[in-house]
C-alpha cells in the first residue's frame, strides 16, 4: 500500500469524524460540562485548603492541564465503543474490504479522535480563562500544549481501540474501560504531584502517559517551567508508536 | 477464459468445532450474476467473507481473476466491491456523505467525485434523501443506499449479501433492474446470496445450493429444475371418493412416479418431459369409470422444489407434492368429452 493511499484513508477517517461532529454538536457541550464543573467547584474549593503543594501555583491553575487532558481522553478511551457498535453492524466489514491498509485505517480514526479532543479543549480552554486561570500568554506554548493533548488523545483512541478488538461485547468493553480510568485520572500528576503519592501509586503514576502529558501541558500553560518538556514529548512520542503498533496488528482480529 | 471466481477445497472450522464450510468448490464465469442459496447457518455469509479477504479459509484457496484471496488479498480488494447482510453505513452522516467518505476510500478522483457519487444517488432513487442522515432513513433507503456505496466504485466482481433484505417487493424489482442496466454497462460479475428464489431465478445465470457448508448443486436455473426429472398433473375430479384399484392401476402407467388423492383433487406426479404421453392413459383410466374431469393444471418444479429437495427438512416430502401450489401452467380443459375428440 502505497503511502499516498494511506494519507488518503486516513483523511477519509478524519473528515468522517469533522462531520459526525457537525451534525451532533450538542455532544461536544454536553461533555465541557463536567470538566467545567471540576474547575469550578473541586478547584474552587480545593484551593481553599492549601494542604497540596503546587510551588506557589493557585490550585484551580494547578489543575487546569490535568482537567482539559482528562476530559479528551475520556472522549478517546470510549472511542473504541464506536468500533464496538461498527463491528456490531457491517460497517467495520465493509470497511476492512476496502483496498486501504487496516494501519492507515486505525491510525486515521485514532488521529480522528485527536481532533475530536482538541475541539472538545478547545471549548474548555476559554471558560477555564473566565474562571480565572492564568496561562502564559505565549502562542508557541499554547500551540506545543495543544499538540501534546493531540498526541495522548490519539494515543488513547487507539488503546481503546487495542482494547475494542479483544472484548467483543460492549459489556465487557465498558467493563474494563471504566476500571481503567480511575487510576488513570488518580494515579497521575493531574491532581497532586506525585511525590505526595503512596510508593505504589507513585509507581503506576510512572508509567502513566498522562502524568508526562499532564507535566508538560503544566509546564507550557501554567508554570513555564520547561526543562522536562523533550523528556514529556520523547515518552508520549514512544507511547503512540507502541499502541499505534499493537492496536494496528490486531485490528484485523476485530471482524473474526 | 480466466474465471471470475474460483474456489478450491475451502474449509472453515470455527473455534476448532463448528465446520461452517466444508470442501466448497466453485466456478463463477467473468460477466455471470451468481447466486448461493442455502438455508439459514448453511455457510453462504462464511463463504462470502472469505472470498471478500475477511478472514482466511481453515483449508483450501480461491482465486479471483486468477488472484489468489491468500496471497494477494490487497490486490483482491482492490477490484471486489461488497455490501454486507447487515448494515454498513454510518448513521450519524448523511446519505451524500456516506458516499462522498466512501469515495475518498477509493480514491476517487476530486474532479469526477460529484458525478460519480449522484449517478450512484440517482440510480438507486435516493437523489432527494440524499442529504437527510441515514438514521431517518427507512430499512429499504439504507440498502440501497448501500448497494450505491458499492457500484459507485465500479468494481469487477460485485459481492452481495442478501441485498434485497427487507425491501418491498418493487423496491426488489427496483434495485435489480438497476443491477441488471449496471452489470450490462460495466460487465461486473455478481455474486449474491438470498433466500428469495424468484430472485435467484430471474436474475442469476447461475445457482448454486449450499447445505451445511457443502455445494449440493449448482447449475443454472433450469438444469436445477430439470434435474427434479419431474412434473405433476393435477385433476380436479367430479367425485370426492376413488377406489383403490383406480389409484393402482395408474401408478402402475409407464412414466407414473407418484399418485395422490385428496378431496377430489387427484395428483400424479410423472418423469421429466413425459406429461404428453402420460395424459391421455391417466385420462382414459378416470374414464373408463365414468369419472368426471372438471380441470386439468399441469405444473413444471419451480426453485422453490428443487430447494426443498436439496436442502429441504430431512423428513422427505413425497416429491412434488407442493408442485402444485406453484405458478406452474395451467391448462384448462372442459370435460373429457372435448378431450375425447383430440
Ligand atoms: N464468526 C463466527 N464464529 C463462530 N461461528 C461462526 C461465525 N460465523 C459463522 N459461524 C457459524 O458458521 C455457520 C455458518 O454461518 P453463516 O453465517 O455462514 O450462515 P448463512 O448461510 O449466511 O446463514 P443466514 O442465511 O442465516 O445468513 C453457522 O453455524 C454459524 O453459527
Ligand atoms: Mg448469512
Amino acid at each position: 500500500m502505497t503511502l499516498n493511499n494511506s494519507l488518503r484513508e486516513m483523511s477519509a477517517m478524519i473528515e468522517l469524524e469533522t462531520r459526525r461532529l457537525r451534525h451532533d454538536r450538542t455532544e461536544i457541550y454536553t461533555r465541557a460540562v463536567q470538566p467545567v464543573m471540576w474547575l469550578a467547584v473541586y478547584g474552587t474549593v480545593m484551593s481553599h485548603v492549601r494542604d497540596i503543594p503546587t510551588n506557589g501555583i493557585p490550585y484551580i491553575d494547578y489543575i487546569t492541564p490535568g482537567v482539559l487532558l482528562q476530559s479528551t481522553i475520556f472522549v478517546s478511551v470510549f472511542y473504541g465503543l464506536t468500533i464496538v457498535w461498527e463491528r456490531d453492524t457491517g460497517i467495520l466489514k465493509r470497511l476492512l474490504v476496502a483496498p486501504a491498509s487496516r494501519y492507515a485505517t486505525l491510525i486515521g480514526r485514532a488521529v480522528a479522535s485527536g481532533v475530536r479532543g482538541v475541539v472538545q479543549a478547545l471549548i474548555i480552554f476559554p471558560v477555564a480563562i473566565l474562571l480565572g486561570v492564568k496561562f502564559i500568554p505565549n502562542p508557541l506554548y499554547t500551540i506545543a500544549a495543544f499538540l501534546m493533548l493531540f498526541m495522548v488523545a490519539g494515543g488513547f483512541a487507539a488503546l481503546s481501540m487495542f482494547v475494542a478488538s479483544f472484548m467483543k461485547t460492549r459489556e465487557r468493553f465498558m467493563g474494563i474501560v471504566q476500571a481503567m480510568i480511575m487510576p488513570l485520572f488518580f494515579a497521575s500528576n493531574a491532581l497532586y504531584p506525585i511525590n505526595i503519592m503512596p510508593p505504589f501509586l507513585q509507581s503506576i503514576a510512572f508509567i502513566n502517559p498522562l502524568t508526562y502529558a499532564v507535566d508538560a501541558m503544566r509546564s507550557l500553560m501554567i508554570s513555564g517551567n520547561v526543562a522536562s518538556i523533550p523528556a514529556d514529548f520523547v515518552a508520549i512520542f514512544i507511547f503512540d508508536i507502541l499502541i499505534f503498533t499493537l492496536a494496528s496488528i490486531s485490528f484485523r482480529k476485530i471482524i473474526e | 477464459m480466466v474465471l471470475a471466481i474460483d474456489i478450491k477445497q475451502i474449509t472453515k472450522i470455527f473455534d476448532n468445532k463448528v465446520k461452517a464450510l466444508d470442501g466448497v468448490e466453485l466456478e463463477v464465469n467473468a460477466a455471470d450474476v451468481f447466486a448461493l442459496l442455502g438455508p439459514n447457518g448453511s455457510g453462504k455469509t462464511t463463504l462470502m467473507r472469505i472470498l471478500t479477504t475477511q478472514f482466511r479459509p481453515t483449508s483450501g484457496n480461491a482465486y479471483n481473476f486468477g488472484i489468489d484471496l491468500i496471497r494477494n488479498d490487497a490486490e483482491v480488494r482492490k477490484m471486489i466491491g461488497y455490501v454486507p447482510q447487515e448494515t454498513s453505513v454510518w448513521a450519524d452522516i448523511t446519505g451524500f456523505e456516506n458516499l462522498l467518505i466512501y469515495s475518498k476510500i477509493y480514491g476517487v478522483p476530486s474532479g469526477s467525485r460529484k458525478k460519480i457519487i449522484s449517478d450512484a444517488l440517482q440510480s438507486m432513487g435516493l437523489e432527494e434523501p440524499a442529504n437527510d442522515l441515514v438514521r431517518k432513513y427507512s430499512g429499504g433507503m439504507v440498502r440501497r443506499l448501500e448497494i450505491a456505496c458499492a457500484l459507485m466504485v465500479k468494481p469487477k466482481i460485485l459481492f452481495l449479501d442478501e441485498p434485497t433484505l427487507g425491501l418491498d417487493p418493487s423496491a426488489r424489482k427496483a434495485v435489480w433492474e438497476n443491477l441488471t442496466i449496471f452489470k450490462k454497462e460495466y460487465g461486473t460479475t455478481i455474486f449474491f446470496n438470498t433466500h428469495y428464489m424468484d430472485e435467484a431465478d430471474h436474475y442469476s445465470d447461475k445457482i448454486a445450493i449450499i447445505m451445511k457448508g457443502k455445494i449440493v448443486k449448482c447449475g443454472t436455473a433450469n438444469d436445477l429444475k430439470q434435474s427434479l426429472r419431474s412434473e405433476a398433473l393435477q385433476f380436479g375430479l367430479n367425485c370426492n371418493a376413488l377406489d383403490k384399484t383406480a389409484l393402482t392401476k395408474i401408478r402402475a402407467l409407464d412414466f407414473v412416479r407418484d399418485v395422490l388423492f385428496h378431496d377430489s383433487e387427484l395428483m400424479v406426479v410423472i418423469e421429466n418431459e413425459r406429461a404428453d404421453t402420460a395424459l391421455p392413459k391417466v385420462m382414459e383410466v378416470l374414464m373408463m369409470r365414468g369419472i368426471q374431469i372438471e380441470r386439468i393444471a399441469m405444473a413444471r418444479p419451480t426453485l422453490d422444489d428443487v430447494f426443498l429437495k436439496y436442502a429441504g427438512p430431512i423428513t422427505k416430502i413425497p416429491e412434488c407434492c407442493h408442485q402444485i401450489r406453484g405458478c406452474g401452467r395451467q391448462i384448462r380443459m372442459c370435460g373429457h368429452n372435448d378431450v375425447k375428440k383430440n
